[in-house]
């Protein structure tokens, strides 16, 4: 094998050719995506140790779901067998609020909107580069999950799927400094565009004017523009306004509503058609 | 075989799933990986090689394909230029060394980062670099150990 930088001048050379081979190869998967075929496959292969990496935290995970005691099970299935009516209470309510909505929407001539259908996941490991915000769930592309499908938790948005494997698929948080969200305030409609900051706990909306009607408490949702997500989806309460003296545009931090940095299970929705 | 053992660890140790709140202070493994090659073993590196073990650890941490190839290019340049030097400093000097040379390979990072769209904050890559650094002399031990179970010759340090 050669030796690797055998001499000073030829050394330099080296690395110039290597840096520039480098950004060139960035700037392709970055800007024309024309790389991803080669990601998919390291993907697959990296699968095996991925799977073989997660086992310690997955067997610990188990011993300590067998270790709960049986008092504190019982206690657990009474809370939930509770919560199960409560929500079969709200699903009634849904049903004839659904009926209605379908109703008024065939009065109106608005074309039905297609039913939801989500597709349950698990995380199976966040990237541990602290500026990328991407996790890896456990269903792919055998189980329907397609580029552009929007992730939810039960709280709200959580990203969207960008990159499918067979068996797994990588979902881009929200808050990923490369994310950027169409928004609308709940209550005025104002819409914006939620950008993330690379911070799990935060985003935030930019160049809104500064006579914006918006305080700290404010619910954002998804404004459907864009037609990668639905309209309504909660995103986050606005915990910020920063209003600059002079300038003519207001900053404002909003808090995500799912808990990113402690999410475990997803659902991911498969009755959109996604896109590149 | 010594550097396909070492990267599969490398590739093990960096699909752990570790807490979020963690990543701010989690070694970069792969960077170990090549601190350790360019500094113990750099005759038997090339940098194809190199490159290769580049595509991996992009998949892995979900950054641009590329990023890491540049990281790892200045690294094992500036390394294998003070290797013979560093070699024979004890671990302590070394990881101050190390953490020297991250700084510079942080500030590659950060330009690359900042190429494809991040918005990284410099400081942390800073803290990043220091927590490679002290991880540095037990990455070597381990690296040392999967060297002499594949039959690796050991190169005399101080």
């Amino acid at each position: 094998m050669r030796p690797l930088f055998s001499q000073t001048s030829v050394a330099a050379v080296r690395l110039m050719i290597a840096a520039t081979f480098s950004v060139a190869v960035m700037f392709i998967d970055v800007r024309f995506d024309a790389l991803n075929g080669v990601r998919q496959v390291v993907k697959t292969m990296l699968w095996p140790v991925e799977q073989l990496a997660a086992l310690p935290s997955v067997t610990v995970g188990h011993i300590g779901n067998w270790a709960v005691g049986h008092s504190r099970l019982v206690e657990r299935l009474e809370s939930l067998a509770l919560e199960n009516e409560r929500l079969r209470t709200e699903q009634l309510k849904l049903q004839t609020l659904r009926a209605e909505n379908s109703e008024l929407r065939r009065l109106l001539s608005v074309r039905e909107r297609v039913n939801e259908r989500l597709l349950q996941a698990q995380i199976q490991r966040l990237s541990n580069d602290p500026f990328v915000h991407r996790a890896t769930i456990n269903r792919g592309q055998l189980a329907g999950v397609v580029v552009g499908q929007p992730v939810l938790s039960a709280d709200g948005l959580v990203g969207q799927v960008v990159m499918v494997y067979p068996h797994a698929s990588d979902v881009l948080l929200m808050t990923d400094s490369t994310h950027q969200l169409p928004v609308q305030v709940t209550r005025t409609r104002v819409r914006s565009i939620a950008m993330g900051v690379g911070r799990l706990d935060q985003l935030e909306l930019r160049n809104l004017p500064d006579t914006v009607d918006i305080v700290i408490g404010d619910l954002i949702e998804t404004s459907g523009l864009g037609g990668r997500f639905q309209p309504g989806i909660p995103v986050a309460y606005v915990t910020e306004v920063i209003r600059s003296p002079g300038q003519p545009f207001v900053r404002v931090v909003a808090e995500p509503v799912a808990p990113l940095s402690r999410l475990s299970l997803l659902m991911v929705d498969v009755s959109e058609r996604g896109g590149s | 075989m010594t550097f396909v053992v070492t990267l599969i660890v490398t590739l093990l140790l960096i699909a752990i799933p570790f807490p979020s709140a963690m990543a701010l202070v989690l070694p970069h493994f792969g960077v170990l990986f090549v601190v350790w090659w360019a500094l113990m073993r750099n005759y038997r590196l090339s940098m194809t090689l190199l490159m290769l073990a580049s595509i991996p650890m992009d998949v892995a941490y979900g950054t641009a394909l590329g990023l890491h190839a540049l990281i790892f290019a200045l690294l094992a340049y500036l390394l294998t230029l003070l290797g013979p030097r560093v070699r024979q400093v004890n671990w302590l000097r070394q990881s101050v060394v190390v953490f020297l040379v991250l700084l510079l390979a942080a500030a590659a990072s950060y330009w690359g980062r900042t190429l494809t769209g991040q918005d990284p904050e410099f400081l942390l890559l800073v803290v990043q670099a220091l927590c490679t650094a002290l991880a540095w002399a037990p990455m070597r031990l381990l690296f040392e150990w999967l060297a002499h179970l594949t039959g690796e010759p050991e190169v005399r340090t101080s």
